[in-house]
């Protein structure tokens, strides 16, 4: 399962990173995913380069409550679009988690990663085992994935293929 | 084992007996979409099927305009379009256009809401609905497809956590007080994936308005729902609108005395004071006492937090103090949350009041939510808002947002600087 291990530089943001912070209400009305990858944290301080400088396969690494505030789906397509594979952070806010497994999105939770972590440090992340290797440090984390429901969703790649799925299952 | 709100209802809605945890595929009642997101979820469905498909249940889905309404854009007023195209084709008949105001509160006023009810809403503060005891979420476009699809969706059964004030608020300080202070005191992540239950005699006699304030920023604390059980005039001004059966329903949702809470808190309000959300951030709490004299640029009266009648009144009360003078410079924003709020204003006398005083009153939509709106704030300009979102650069890169009740907001605008409401009204 080697394709399950990414390598890639960590981008690191703090705790109660809000939906504006991730994808701004401004650009809201656009309704083509590929368009809103542009916007990825454009008003986050700092990291205002963020969409410009991040290369497909680099991670977003997170504290507390990532993703609070609004249900735009907006704020899980930029990062997906933009080529990010997976978002680790300490935990998640409601509906961001709930948009993220809808669209197959993996997010791991990794207890005090923001401690571990610095922006730059390269990291290699085992989607199957959960393990995070910090390549800069040497220091090796472990992240939780989704469990239950929301892993049979994500399996499918998302909610609408895993209930296609289930229907033809139920034709048959 | 004794069951709470959120597990009767749905135990209900999913025909299961359910524990924290669980995850369960509830029956939807209620599946709306606004003028942003809706457009998105527009396009999902049809590409999902191919253009073809039907609906679940056309009766049980509605389209509410609030967002950016009416439109100031091409691009917005192409969504909308979009949206009412597709509920024709649907035959959905339950759209809200761009003259009625903001959804929640406008779903509510036509009845459409019932306690007990699971509803859905691309709006993250659907959840105020939770006060009439309806199980209302935000959710993405994926989650509204799939509704329409099926006609159902995945929940996990989240904890409870129970919060139970009492006492009764000195003049110049109002439930929004308290909820800043609850958010102040729980922290922006402080009810993750959690339901609420306001409960105690300050609850039992708050007005719908109050109620509403109240469960709207369980948002800001990542909880799933505020749930406050129906009864007095709210459960009465509710029959009138959404028929006799609420009140069956409203018994079937009831705590059982044994149930189980993962955390109880108390709060008392005797000796609150006026708080604000300071800059840039909700749960960044302090008393106005804290933050006096600091010079505003804006203040705005409105959104699904402060938008109603009773709002507006409050800080009418407080104009009506000062003589119905603002200080010159500051610019004054009201918006009433519906027409239904927009009409009592007028009836009640305000809007002229309002008006001779260099207030701009304007139609009734979510305005300061976003910085596509009017009002937007320039950069370095500092405002006061009672919306329920001051993160940064929300309402316009470089600007800063205090959150305070509509009486703060307004004797804040009275002397141009944030103030106390008591040292006017007192």
């Amino acid at each position: 399962m080697a394709e399950n291990i990414l390598r890639g530089r960590a981008w690191v943001f703090g705790d109660d990173v809000d939906t504006d912070l991730i994808y701004h209400n401004k650009y809201l009305a656009i309704t083509d995913p590929k368009e809103m990858a542009q916007y990825s944290f454009e008003y986050y301080p700092g990291k205002e380069n963020f969409a410009k400088e991040a290369k497909p396969g680099d991670f977003v690494v997170a504290g507390h409550n990532f993703g609070c505030g609004s249900s735009r789906e907006h704020a899980v397509y930029c990062l997906k679009e933009l080529g990010i594979p997976v978002i680790l952070a300490e935990s998640y806010a409601r509906i961001y988690y709930r948009n993220a497994v809808n669209n197959g999105y993996p997010v791991l939770v990794v207890p005090e990663i923001t401690k571990k972590v610095k922006d730059g440090d390269e990291l290699e992340v085992n989607l199957d085992t959960g393990e995070i290797k910090n390549l800069t440090t040497g220091e090796v984390m472990h992240g939780d994935a989704v469990t239950d429901l929301e892993k049979e969703i994500m399996a499918y790649g998302g909610l609408i293929p895993y209930l296609k799925a289930q229907a033809a299952k139920e034709q048959k | 084992m004794g069951k709470t709100m959120i597990q009767k209802i749905i135990q209900r809605a999913s025909g299961k007996e359910v524990k924290p945890g669980d995850r369960v595929w509830c029956n939807i009642d209620l599946s709306t979409a606004r003028d942003f997101a809706g457009p998105n979820c527009v396009l999902q469905f049809d590409k999902e099927t191919e253009g073809k498909g039907k609906v679940w249940n056309p009766d049980k889905i509605a389209f509410t305009f609030d967002l950016e309404a009416p439109s100031r854009s091409e691009q917005v007023a192409n969504n909308q379009k979009l949206i009412r195209e597709f509920a024709k084709r649907q035959g959905i008949t339950k759209v809200f256009d761009v003259n009625w105001g903001i959804g929640q509160h406008v779903l509510l006023e036509n009845g459409l809401v019932k306690p007990g009810w699971v509803i859905l809403g691309t709006d993250s503060h659907m959840n105020l609905l939770g006060a009439v005891g309806a199980f209302a979420t935000g959710v993405g476009n994926t989650d509204i497809v799939a509704s329409w699809i099926l006609g159902k969706l995945w929940y996990r059964v989240p904890e409870t956590v129970k919060i139970h004030v009492t006492g009764s608020f000195k003049k110049g300080v109002c439930m929004r007080d308290l909820l800043t202070k609850i958010v102040g005191t729980l922290g922006a992540g402080g009810l993750i994936y959690k339901a609420v239950e306001f409960v105690g005699p300050t609850i039992e006699n708050a007005n719908l308005a109050e109620r509403i304030t109240l469960c709207s920023m369980v948002t800001e604390m990542s909880g799933k729902i505020g749930l406050i059980q129906p009864n007095g005039e709210v459960l009465e001004w509710l029959k009138a609108r959404a028929g006799e059966e609420v009140v069956e329903l409203a018994e079937a949702i009831k705590a059982d005395p044994d149930a189980i809470y993962s955390e109880e808190y108390e709060f008392n309000v005797d000796d609150l004071e006026p708080m604000v959300s300071a800059p840039d951030a909700p749960d960044n709490v302090k008393t106005v006492r804290e933050v006096a004299g600091e010079k505003l640029d804006q203040i705005h009266i409105g959104s699904c937090s402060n938008g109603r009648f009773e709002d507006i009144a409050a800080a009418f009360e407080v104009l009506k103090a000062a003589d119905f003078k603002i200080a010159p410079g500051i610019r004054a924003i009201i918006t009433p949350a519906t027409r239904e709020v927009m009409k009592q204003c007028a009836q009640a006398g305000f809007i002229e009041k309002f008006l001779a005083a260099g207030v701009i009153f304007t139609n009734p939509t979510c305005a300061l939510c976003t910085a596509k709106h009017y009002g937007t704030l320039p950069s370095g300009d500092v405002g006061m808002s009672t919306t329920n979102r001051n993160f940064i650069g929300k309402v316009g890169k470089g600007s800063h947002t205090y959150l305070a009740s509509p009486m703060t907001a307004m004797a804040s605008a009275v002397r141009g600087v944030i103030t106390d409401p008591r040292e006017i009204i007192g």
